[in-house]
Order: C-alpha cells, then structure tokens, then sequence
C-alpha cells in the first residue's frame, strides 16, 4: 500500500484497527486477536477485556502502533472479524461454468490467488485485495474498493468466498456496484471459467447457502434426529384401549410424507424465499370468477421466517397445509433457489 | 367466516337504502341497524355496507391542512363520551394540559417531551371531518417542542399529535344525553409515554376513558375488500395482505401482494350489488385469493392468521395501527373506523 508515514502506524490504519475492535463483541475479542497472531501473547494478555470497548480497542491499538501494522494487516483482522462473527450482510451465489470441452482444472490455489490479484489489479487502479484461507478448503477474499483518483476505502468492501475445484462463488457485496465486471473476469480468468452466472439463492447465512449448494445437509444430523424421532412417538399412556386418536391414519400418512419430502435432518437455515406468480387465476368453476380472463394474476408471495425450511416442515403436521406440500416450496433446497418466477406452462 | 352464524337481518323496507338516504340524515336503515344492536344479545356486525363515498362536507376541507394526516402512522384508540367538553374552551383546554404535563415532567416521567419545559400544546378544530351534520367536530391536540435557539430560523418540531373524530356516529349519538360529547375514534403519533399522559388527563378532566382500539382478522378483510373496491386514477402500491402463521417453534410470515390493477378485476368480479358490499362478496373476494395461493402452495391461509392489509387507499394493522395515503376516501375510511370504535364501546 506505500502509505504508511516512515516514523510509525498509518493513522488511517490505527483508525481502522480501532474501529475493527469496537465491531467485535467482547467476548470474541481476544479469541480473534489470537487468531490475527499479530501481536505477541504476552502483550495480548496486558489487555484488560473488563474496561469499556472503547479503552479496549484504544489499548490494541497502540499495541499494533508498537509493531507498526500495515493495513495488510489490519486488513486480515477484518476478514476474521468476518469469518467469525455472524455478519448480517446478504450472501449471493454465483455460478460459473467451464467453455464446452474444457478440462477439469488443476491448478492450486496459490495460482488462483495470483493470477485473481493480477487481473484485477491490472484492470482497475487503487483496489486492495488481501485472501485468507479458511479450514474447509476455501479462500476468502476481501476487496477494499478505490478510484483512479482516490486511495481504496477500507470500509466499502466486498467478501467473496471461492471454494477451490468447485463452480460456486458466494459473494457479499458492499455498494459498489460498477467493478461488477473487472471482478468477474478477474474470477474466470484465474479459475479457468468461461461464464459466469447469477443463483436465484440468497441469505444471510453463509453456512446454510454451503450446504445447500453442496448437498451437505442430509449427513451429519442423522443420529440429531433420530433420537427425537423415538421420543416423539412414545405416547402418553391410553387408559382404555378402546380409545384410540382420531383421524390416526391421516397423521401418520401426513408425518410419513413430510418426513420423506424433507427428511429427517435439521434444514439448512435460510430466512426468506420469494415467488413473483404469473399465472391464470383460477378459482371453483361454480362461481366462474376471472374465467374468461387471458391476462396473468400477478402476486409477489414473500415467506418469511427466522427458519424457513423449518417453519414450513412443520406447517403440515400441525394441519395448516396439506401434505404433501407444493413441490414450489420443498425444491428450495434441492434446486438451490429462494427466488422464483412461476408462469403458465 | 361463516356468515350463516350471523343471524340475517334485512332492512323493514325490502328495499336497499338509497345513496340519498345516506347523506340527507339518519336513514332508516341506521336507525334500524341502532335498534337491532341494542335488542339482540350479541353485538351484531352489519352484513352489508356502502361502498365508501366521498361525504359532501368534505368538499370544506382545505386538502392541504389535512395533508398531515396522510402517510403518517396512527396508533388507535376509542374513546366514550366525554362529559361537559366544550369546543369554546379549547384555549383553557391548551393550557391545563401544558401544565399538568409540566408538572409530569417535573416529577420526571414526561421524558419525551423535549429537551426542557419549552414545548407548547395546542387544541384546534378540524374542519370538515365528519359524515353528517351531527357529528361532533373533529379536533387535534399538537405538542410542539419549541428550539433552544431564540433566532428566527429555529424550527419548531411536533413532538406529539392526536386527533379525535367522529364520522357518521348517528347510532352512538342518538343514545348519549346533551352533556356528553361523542368522539369515538382518536388517533395517535408520537412516543407512547406522552399518548399515555395526554390520556389520563383527558380521563380525569372529562370523566372518559380510553380503549386501545384493535382490528379484528374479520374486520380487515372488509377492509381489504372496501379499499380494493375505491376507484383510484392511479395504483401507487400493491393489494397487500400479511398473514401470520402460528407454527412452533418458529414464526412464519406470509406476504401476499397481489397488482393492485389485477385485485380489482377480481373484486370486480366477485362484486354483484350496485353501491353497496355484502358480507357474502367479502368472503368470496378473500377465498378466491386463498384458493389461488393454495393451488400454488398448498397452504391454507384461512387457517392462519390475517394481520395486516395494505392497499392504495390505506393500510391497517391488527394491533391498531392505521395509516391512510387518499385524501380521497380519507372520510369512508374514518367513517368505518368510527363504527369500529364505537362497536367496541358499545
């Protein structure tokens, strides 16, 4: 970056330490500074985590003032703070396909991330860009955004998440919009892709997107739920044999069917989808209502939720919804979309 | 909502009340509908309503003075009848008020008055906001908190309004003795601390009391079905309704939004009866909606529950909130919120 004065810490630097610090909930503080590792444990430990955040993070920054961070650094605590913490920013999946023909790609990571910064630095001046690999074989990037005239600013960034030898790009934007395509060609060029393309797939929970896009969410729940299934069918005892649960054959049909459409695992966790409706209104042919009508009904349908999927599970069993529930609702996962547009076949 | 619950009740004329009858005074039919109320045991909803129509007093209104009153939210409340209230007092009324919420501030709990004492109570009249001559005039109470600044550009701001009204009240009206001024409906903006302080003053001064004023899933749906059936030149925004679906462990929101050009063809089709709305139209308009959703979704909307409907015209909450965006229909709406409030009284 070159900016930094000879004598000691950029104070622009500092005041984006600072600023980090006064983001991060205090009880992850120093389990993100151990992380960062930048500054030795022994210093670590003279912060006292007790006093009010704003002496905390004054605190580590003059710890970083001693050691002289540079915003290389300053930007990896970042990208920790977000890898971290629960970030509310909206995730977007992209797609990117390989040209007809083309051979699956070998290349490691170490090129990926060379040649990403060169595209992108050799199309746009005055852009930061710092990677971080994260446990599960992904690198995040952090893209710090400026102009021809202007240093990048450290606070309008974009994430993105690159999951090597996979298509799928998850991307969290800032507001910046108009770098859209340096950014994209940067990506294609250096994964060896061809196209690019918008997922119909949005949520706050990064996590979730992943297991959706992966097809991870039917492993390692199984044995979760399996032992609440078996508490939930022992019953409360029956006095009288002769009195049995009314309607027993439906629910049992209705738990059967909504088991084998969602499954017996915890559903990955998104919060809303949408449906724009384009079809024919249709209604009992007795009244005849808009029968004549050639024109679309046009509805947007909106669920909402802090759990969808899980919301919805639930929606036929406590016989709000018929089972099996519309296949519009239940492909979410499958089809990874959470926004929809139905017309008239 | 099964209407066959609702015992039928057909006006003594056989005839449907005439759009004369509605302005030229008491109709028969409200007379009627007054009299029907206080014999069956049960309140008794109508089972049919004029279209809302634009009373001929509103032509008094200035549409910019009331142009506040528009794209604001207002929280509802009722309110009985106020003994020996008088429009000649209102200046009194201004400073009584101000002093008691001085002497609340004093005592610490008027926190959202403002920065000091400096704030100011005003009581005016509205004009123009009734249905019928009989009506009791609308007024509203501002608290404007003046600026710190003594220079000329400082701005006043309205901390607090509320307005009480009554539109088309005939049937509280005819019922209350002369001391008595019949207000039903008052709306609210502004911290709730202060709507409760104004409200106990009013409680003692005039021996009134107020009643959070909610809005029922059945009553929204009329709403719904009356305000997709105004004619507008121009659909801001979409018919929308928002359901809440009462699943455990987590909460669902459904949002409907339907084009509002596209809902009113549906309620063009559904509507039969020139100038007026049955409750049967209003049952059809909201199942043809819940059987298009459920052929997509195969979720049964009616047994979940209606919280809020947004149209053009205005747009209400169960909890009673309302905010209304016509200056249009502005009186047809107030005119069905007074019968709310005073069905809810009564």
């Amino acid at each position: 970056m070159g900016h930094s004065s000879v004598i000691g810490m950029d104070e622009i630097v500092a005041e984006f330490i600072r600023r980090t610090i006064l983001k991060i909930p205090v009880a992850e503080i120093g389990k993100i500074l151990r992380i960062w590792n930048f500054i030795p444990e022994s210093q670590l430990k003279t912060i006292n985590l007790k006093q009010c955040k704003e002496n905390v993070s004054q605190d580590v920054v003059e710890l970083c003032k001693k050691k002289r961070a540079s915003m290389k650094e300053a930007a990896i605590l970042d990208i920790i703070y977000h890898q971290t913490c629960q970030i509310k920013k909206i995730w977007t999946v992209y797609k990117m396909t390989k040209a007809p023909g083309e051979e699956v790609d070998l290349s490691d990571m170490e090129e990926f991330k060379d040649s990403f910064k060169k595209v992108l630095q050799r199309a746009l001046k005055n852009v930061h860009i710092s990677f971080r690999d994260s446990e599960d074989t992904a690198v995040w990037i952090r893209i710090a955004w400026g102009t021809p005239y202007m240093k990048p600013n450290q606070y309008k960034t974009t994430y993105m998440v690159y999951h090597s030898q996979t298509p799928f790009v998850f991307i969290s934007h800032c507001r910046i919009k108009k770098y859209i395509p340096e950014l994209w060609q940067a990506l294609m060029t250096a994964g060896n892709y061809h196209k690019i393309q918008q997922m119909e797939l949005r949520s706050l929970y990064l996590d979730s997107l992943k297991a959706i896009v992966f097809k991870q969410y039917n492993q390692d729940f199984q044995t979760y739920c399996l032992t609440s299934l078996e508490e939930e069918n022992s019953e409360v005892e029956i006095v009288d044999p002769r009195i049995i649960h009314e309607n027993m054959k439906e629910k049992e049909r209705i738990q059967r069917v909504t088991r084998e459409t969602f499954g017996d695992y915890v559903q990955p966790r998104i919060e809303f989808a949408q449906y724009k409706l384009e079809t024919k209104f249709k209604t009992d042919p007795k009244n005849g209502i808009l029968a004549e009508r050639e024109e679309p009904f046009r509805c947007l349908v909106k669920f909402s939720s802090p759990h969808l999927l899980e919301a919805l599970k639930s929606l036929a069993p406590a016989g709000i919804a018929d089972a099996p529930l519309s296949s519009l609702l239940t492909c979410i996962p499958h089809k990874a979309m959470n926004y929809f547009t139905i017309r008239e076949k | 909502m099964d209407s066959s619950n609702v015992p039928e009740f057909t006006p003594k004329h056989g005839v449907p009340p005439r759009l004369r009858d509605y302005f030229t005074g008491a109709s028969s039919f409200q007379r009627q509908l007054a009299s029907v109320r206080k014999q069956t045991p049960f309140g008794q909803t109508p089972s049919r309503r004029k279209i809302p129509q634009c009373s001929p007093l509103q032509e008094n209104i200035d549409p910019q003075k009331i142009a506040f009153l528009l794209h604001k939210q207002w929280t509802l409340y009722t309110l009985t009848p106020m003994y020996r209230f008088s429009y000649t007092n209102l200046k009194q009324y201004s400073t009584l008020l101000k002093c008691f919420l001085a002497a609340e501030k004093q005592k610490g709990l008027a926190v959202e008055m403002g920065e000091d004492f400096n704030f100011k109570v005003t009581f005016s009249t509205l004009s123009g906001m009734k249905g019928t001559h009989r009506d009791p005039a609308a007024f509203l109470i501002q608290i404007v908190s003046k600026s710190q600044q003594s220079s000329k550009n400082a701005e006043d701001k309205v901390v607090w309004t509320g307005w009480f009204c009554c539109v088309y009240g005939d049937s509280l009206l005819e019922n209350v003795p002369d001391d008595f001024t019949c207000l039903p409906l008052f709306l609210a903006n502004g911290a709730e601390s202060n709507t409760a302080l104004i409200g106990t003053w009013f409680q003692k001064t005039f021996d009134c009391r107020f009643t959070r004023l909610t809005i029922s899933a059945f009553n929204l749906s009329w709403m719904a079905a009356m305000w997709t059936s105004c004619n507008m030149e121009h659909y801001g925004t979409a018919t929308e309704l928002l359901w809440s679906v009462p699943c455990s462990p987590q909460s669902l929101d459904i949002s409907y939004a339907i084009n509002p050009e596209d809902a009113k063809a549906l309620w063009d089709g559904v509507h039969q009866t020139p100038e007026e709305i049955t409750q049967e139209e209003v049952d059809l308009f909201i199942d043809c909606l819940c059987s298009h959703f459920h052929r997509h979704f195969k979720i049964n909307l009616s047994a979940t529950r209606l919280v809020c409907v947004s149209t053009s015209v205005a747009s209400a909450h169960t909890d009673g909130k309302i905010k209304i965006l016509c200056s249009k229909y502005l009186i047809g709406v107030l005119a069905f919120l007074t019968e709310l409030a005073i069905f809810q009284i009564e």
